[in-house]
């Protein structure tokens, strides 16, 4: 069967076989570095977020998960699971200080490094800068590392793609580490259960223990049409998923073209004022990446998820790039207040900035030309 | 399997439906045609890229076994597409393989079980109507060109298709220049629900268009898919899901008020525009317009590449004054007249222009101006 050329097929003629791909994930990272700071934090349960009865928590500590508190919970929710919960607000700019370490720790062993966000990274050593030649190895080295630099710690997955890469460094957790070798993939994938796979949320998992598929190899056993009856546009994916196969390459410094942030919320929220809290926590989410990126855009897009897995996406193009936080809330609270009052609860909430501009890089067709007045819909 | 096809056909056949796949597909039977051989010498070709799919069919030399198998679309063409003029392409599959001969060539290729090609669920497709192909085609060129890339306004990616009246009209926008054209509305299409239909089946069907400008195009479509049907019985069916969202409510753009009316040469219009952006850098692509009684001045002004200036004889009676466009956004409208004048309706440098060849010309543009 000819599969597509892989993207990445400079380096494997180099390295013939397989790649090695490493995924780094620090734990528990916003409520691990409140920890850090503050030692009266430590061994207890910790969240990072909106304390407000309408805020949603943007991180737990283990200790505050041992009693079930989960990123993207309603604060007032995770306050009924742990009354002692202790709330933080977030200090992006440490994390944001903290990120750089641990990439520049990345950058020692090779330059595909590609940030997920800012605790979490794919590294393609295929071919590693010190010659070090065992991906295990420098996963253990960079957990080290993190751990005497940052005092935080890492949990690392090692695989030969991004995929099991990632499923790999969720096994451990946390301070963990976990290898799925050559020809181990598919095995491995087929005893998880189906809600490990990234992309798979509690209801998707729930949708599938309806058609009796639990785990990767329950998922192999369906077709491509069947999965596409059932799950639409995941369908490609979770059809390689249950594969182990992922071809995607390690993109260092890709090009984005939007940058922000969504959550996807335990339970479904319908009225409006949890929808504008909510909406807040959201925006400085998606700010702190686009401070990260140092992006500039002009489109401000809101997209919602229903219940029924049904979405809707509101957006609007601003004259003036957004630079501030300030201007990204007033676009985005203008976009939700435009659709409320919503036909059916909430599942999922993003705000992602498009039409960005690119340094040193000429606007494409007029897309972005400075001066372009807009149709007034 | 087994069929013997004209290559002259198979290779016609082919290039149509290969363009619909992917040239890069990470779910393998994506890259695949699906060929379908029935007893009544007739071979189907079928491409999907999940969100298009195209059927073909075809007349056959011979059929000697009738059956149905999949290769890679693009191999098959570029073997097709080499194989010697005049010959006869047998087809047959053996052992997961599929064994194409012609001439003294003899080829194996790799093969995907036919029941693994996914197919296109249509549906119920309720409203039902036929549009002459050159009228189609003529819509596609007038308003394609303004169909947006940007993947987060998917909702403008495509041609929006709606009747109001007695009319259809289809319109296309970047949120910068908004195309529109207008037709009676064909009998059957009476109460047909809106709909975006994709750019990359507007593409496909703009190409497949020209080779049956003399026909009728039948459309069939629901709220979620649409399906062309073109040139009778062996001929192409392309189906195509549309754009799941809400085309803004264009019409509130369209200015219907604007009192400065500029007419003029489209042609010379054009080749003004051309010239004088030959020093307009990615940077600076507005020109400047300087309107005067019965004149026009273009002019570009690029802090790298000097200026540049033109004057253009015009029809021009109101205040004069001056105004800046995307240049290439000018000249993708004025290529769109076919005329020996065209009309710009104006109102000031900030708001929308409305360009047309005249009040009854199907074809009308919407433009947004640029700051000078």
């Amino acid at each position: 069967m000819p599969l597509p050329p892989s993207p990445t097929a400079a380096a494997a003629e180099d390295a013939p076989g397989l790649r090695k791909i490493i995924h780094v994930d620090m734990d528990a990272f916003y409520a691990s570095v409140e920890q850090r700071d503050a030692p009266e934090l430590r061994g207890r349960p910790v969240a990072v977020g909106g304390s407000a009865a309408r805020g949603v928590v943007a991180a737990a500590s283990y200790e505050a998960r041992a009693f079930g508190v989960r990123s993207a919970m309603p604060s007032a929710r995770a306050v009924q699971l742990c009354p002692e919960l202790i709330f933080r607000r977030p200090r992006f700019e440490v994390y944001r200080a903290v990120s750089q370490q641990i990439r520049a720790i990345f950058l020692d062993y090779t330059p595909h490094v590609e940030p997920l966000s800012l605790d979490e990274a794919y590294l393609d050593v295929t071919r590693d800068l010190r010659g070090i030649g065992s991906a295990t190895r420098i996963a253990e080295l960079i957990r080290q590392r993190i751990r005497a630099e940052t005092g935080l710690t890492a949990s690392a997955g090692v695989s030969y793609n991004k995929f099991l890469a990632k499923l790999a460094s969720d096994q451990n957790k946390p301070d963990g580490l976990c290898v799925i070798r050559p020809g181990e993939g598919a095995a491995f994938v087929a005893s998880l259960p189906v809600a490990r796979f990234h992309g798979v949320g509690p209801r998707g998992a729930e949708k599938m223990a309806g058609l009796g598929i639990a785990t990767g190899a329950d998922l192999r056993r369906l077709d491509l049409a069947t999965l596409r009856q059932h799950f639409g546009a995941q369908a490609d994916y979770l059809y390689r998923a249950a594969r182990g196969i992922d071809l995607r390459a390690v993109m260092a410094d890709r090009p984005r073209k939007s940058v922000g942030a969504e959550r996807t919320f335990d339970r479904d929220l319908s009225s409006g004022s949890v929808l504008r809290e909510t909406l807040e926590t959201i925006i400085d989410l998606a700010w702190d990446r686009i401070a990260r990126a140092d992006a500039s855009g002009r489109t401000v897009t809101l997209k919602l998820k229903f219940r029924d897995f049904s979405a809707m996406s509101r957006a609007r193009s601003v004259a003036a790039p957004i630079a501030t936080r300030v201007a990204l809330a007033e676009v985005a609270r203008g976009l939700l207040d435009q659709v409320l009052p919503l036909p059916q609860p909430v599942r999922l909430m993003g705000v992602t900035l498009s039409a960005l501009d690119e340094p040193g890089q000429d606007a494409d067709a007029g897309a972005t030309a400075p001066g372009q007045a807009q149709l007034p819909f | 399997m087994k069929a013997t096809i004209e290559r002259a056909t198979l290779l016609r056949c082919l290039s149509h439906v290969q363009s619909v796949v992917e040239r890069r597909n990470t779910i393998p039977i994506l890259s695949n045609v699906l060929i379908e051989a029935s007893a009544n010498n007739s071979v189907r070709l079928m491409a999907t890229d999940l969100d298009l799919q195209i059927v073909e069919s075809m007349p056959a030399v011979s059929v000697e076994g009738p059956g149905a198998i999949t290769v890679s679309a693009h191999l098959l063409f570029d073997i097709a597409r080499k194989l010697p003029d005049g010959s006869q392409v047998s087809l047959e599959t053996a052992d997961n393989r599929m064994i194409v001969k012609a001439g003294r060539s003899r080829f194996q290729l790799p093969t995907l079980p036919r029941d693994d090609f996914p197919v296109i669920v249509e549906g119920d497709l309720p409203t039902s109507f036929e549009i002459p192909a050159r009228v189609l085609a003529e819509l596609i060129d007038r308003t394609r060109f303004a169909i947006s890339t940007e993947e987060t306004r998917y909702y403008l990616n495509g041609i929006f298709f709606h009747v109001a009246d007695e009319v259809l009209k289809a319109a296309a926008t970047d949120g910068h220049r908004l195309a529109r054209y207008t037709l009676t509305r064909p009998e059957g299409a009476e109460g047909m629900p809106d709909v975006i239909v994709p750019r990359k089946c507007v593409g496909e069907l703009r190409k497949l268009l020209e080779e049956v400008l003399d026909t009728n195009v039948l459309l069939d479509l629901s709220a979620s898919k649409v399906r062309f049907t073109l040139g009778g019985e062996h001929g192409v069916v392309l189906t195509s899901k549309l754009i799941d969202g809400t085309f803004p409510d264009y019409s509130r753009v369209i200015p219907t008020a604007n009192d400065k009316l500029l007419k003029l040469d489209p042609r010379s219009f054009y080749e003004g525009v051309d010239r004088v952006a030959t020093i307009a850098t990615e940077k600076t692509r507005a020109v400047k317009m300087a309107l005067e009684t019965d004149r026009v001045t273009l002019s570009v002004t690029s802090p790298d590449n000097g200026t540049a200036a033109e004057e253009l004889p015009a029809d021009y009676t109101a205040q004069g004054f001056e105004i800046g466009f995307n240049a290439n956004y000018l000249k993708d409208i004025l290529s769109q007249i076919d005329g020996d004048t065209v009309e710009l309706h104006l109102a000031d440098a900030g708001a929308p222009t409305l360009i047309r060849k005249d009040d009854k010309s199907p074809a009308l543009y919407v433009l947004m101006p640029m700051r000078v």
